[in-house]
């Protein structure tokens, strides 16, 4: 199963890397790099998405990917440091799925991405 | 920018050994679960039908009912035990990914910039300051300051003025300092309950080490909100960092440093043959 993986942190990458081992994973460093990425892989399972990157952050991601209705049935998972409950709102009402903050179990991703992927597409 | 080069090593082998047996604990525990609702099947089974004599189906009623309660007894050791390997796991993973991370590059601004993410991604850090000393007796330089203002009046201007009682004497004797965390969420003395965070107070004073010498410190000033306070795992990061995050940063900067140097010779090299 394809996951899509974005974040312009290289230790978070090497981490995705270790507790995603069993799914192949693709790798973006900002938005722009992540759309270009879901247009070239569209079996693409599930986005997991850092807020704060350069170029285009989390959040302009997924006002791009509202305007699109292939890419609104990818489920977008957002992974960040920002915790305060409007950040979260924010982003669910830009169309993320779930929410994860940072720092975060293993457990909390994988048991967010076993939703998605469980759910019949 | 480059991808992150797939891993080896023993503490990898231990993070996924450790998956594994959370894979395995899981499927345990799923068992344990369906045996107790076969138990529980027949035990309304039995009560509604009332099958044998009635001393017989009492007896077979208490024994049931206490292999039931030995199932649900293994069950929660069971999920205890889940618990605990998913925590162990966790945390064997950060520290794999840490090591890994600090020692993939050979360049100093990379170093520095690895560092800073496994203070704000793995630790929750939001304030911190990275401290190195250069040469004896100068003034550690602030080599990395994250949610400092440049006019901080302690770690502000490119070098550490001195004066807070916890990082000094992290600098002086080179033991790691967590402070104890007041209920108001402050750190501060014991017992200073539900007392305000005051400026420029430290969560953590972390030496950094060099063999036996101690060449600065990471300190620590302010998590993130939804991070309450510094954990048992965090303090095993921050033993991590105190071990490998200098010698990982000294090993670039003197690549980097010889790097310079033979590119300087080679100049040189090219102009005395007239190149």
């Amino acid at each position: 199963m394809k996951i899509l993986v974005v974040d312009d942190s290289k230790l978070m990458h090497k981490m995705y890397e270790v507790m995603l081992r069993r799914h192949e994973l693709l790798h973006a460093y900002d938005g722009r790099d992540a759309l270009t990425r879901l247009w070239e892989h569209e079996d693409t399972r599930v986005v997991v998405l850092d807020v704060n990157m350069p170029l285009m952050d989390g959040l302009e991601f997924l006002e791009e990917r509202r305007n699109d209705a292939r890419l609104r049935a990818i489920p977008v998972i957002v992974v960040s440091t920002e915790g305060r409950e409007e950040d979260t709102h924010r982003a669910l009402e830009l169309g993320a799925d779930a929410y994860v903050k940072k720092p975060f179990a293993a457990s909390e991703l994988t048991e967010a991405i076993q939703r998605f992927t469980e759910a019949p597409r | 920018m480059t991808e992150p080069r797939p891993g080896g090593g023993r503490l990898e082998a231990a993070s996924v050994s450790g998956g594994d047996l959370v894979v395995q604990l899981r499927t345990t525990l799923d068992r344990a679960a369906e045996l107790v609702r076969v138990l529980e099947s027949n035990l309304s089974a039995l009560s509604a039908a009332g099958t044998g004599g009635p001393r017989t189906a009492a007896e077979r009623v208490v024994e049931l009912e206490s292999r039931l309660h030995a199932a649900e007894a293994d069950v929660k050791e069971l999920a205890d035990r889940l618990v605990d390997s998913e925590h162990q796991a966790g945390r064997l993973m950060n520290l794999y990914v840490a090591t890994y991370q600090l020692h993939a590059s050979l360049d100093p601004e990379e170093v520095q910039q690895t560092i800073a993410e496994i203070a704000i991604n793995l630790l929750g850090a939001r304030r911190f300051a990275l401290l190195l000393r250069r040469d004896e007796g100068v003034p550690c330089e602030v080599a990395l300051a994250e949610g400092i203002a440049d006019g901080d009046p302690v770690y502000g201007g490119g070098s550490y003025r001195g004066g807070v009682e916890m990082v000094d004497a992290t600098l002086e004797d080179g033991i790691l300092r967590v402070a104890r965390v007041a209920r108001g969420g402050g750190a501060g003395p014991a017992g200073a309950a539900g007392t305000a965070r005051a400026e420029g107070e430290v969560l953590a004073a972390v030496p950094l080490r060099v063999m036996d010498t101690i060449v600065g410190a990471l300190v620590v000033l302010e998590l993130l909100d939804h991070k309450p306070l510094l954990g048992t795992e965090d303090r095993d990061l921050l033993d991590l960092l105190s071990a490998h995050a200098a010698s990982a940063l000294f090993a670039a900067r003197l690549y980097s440093a010889k790097d310079r140097r033979l590119r300087s010779l080679e100049s040189l090299v090219r102009l005395a043959r007239g190149e």
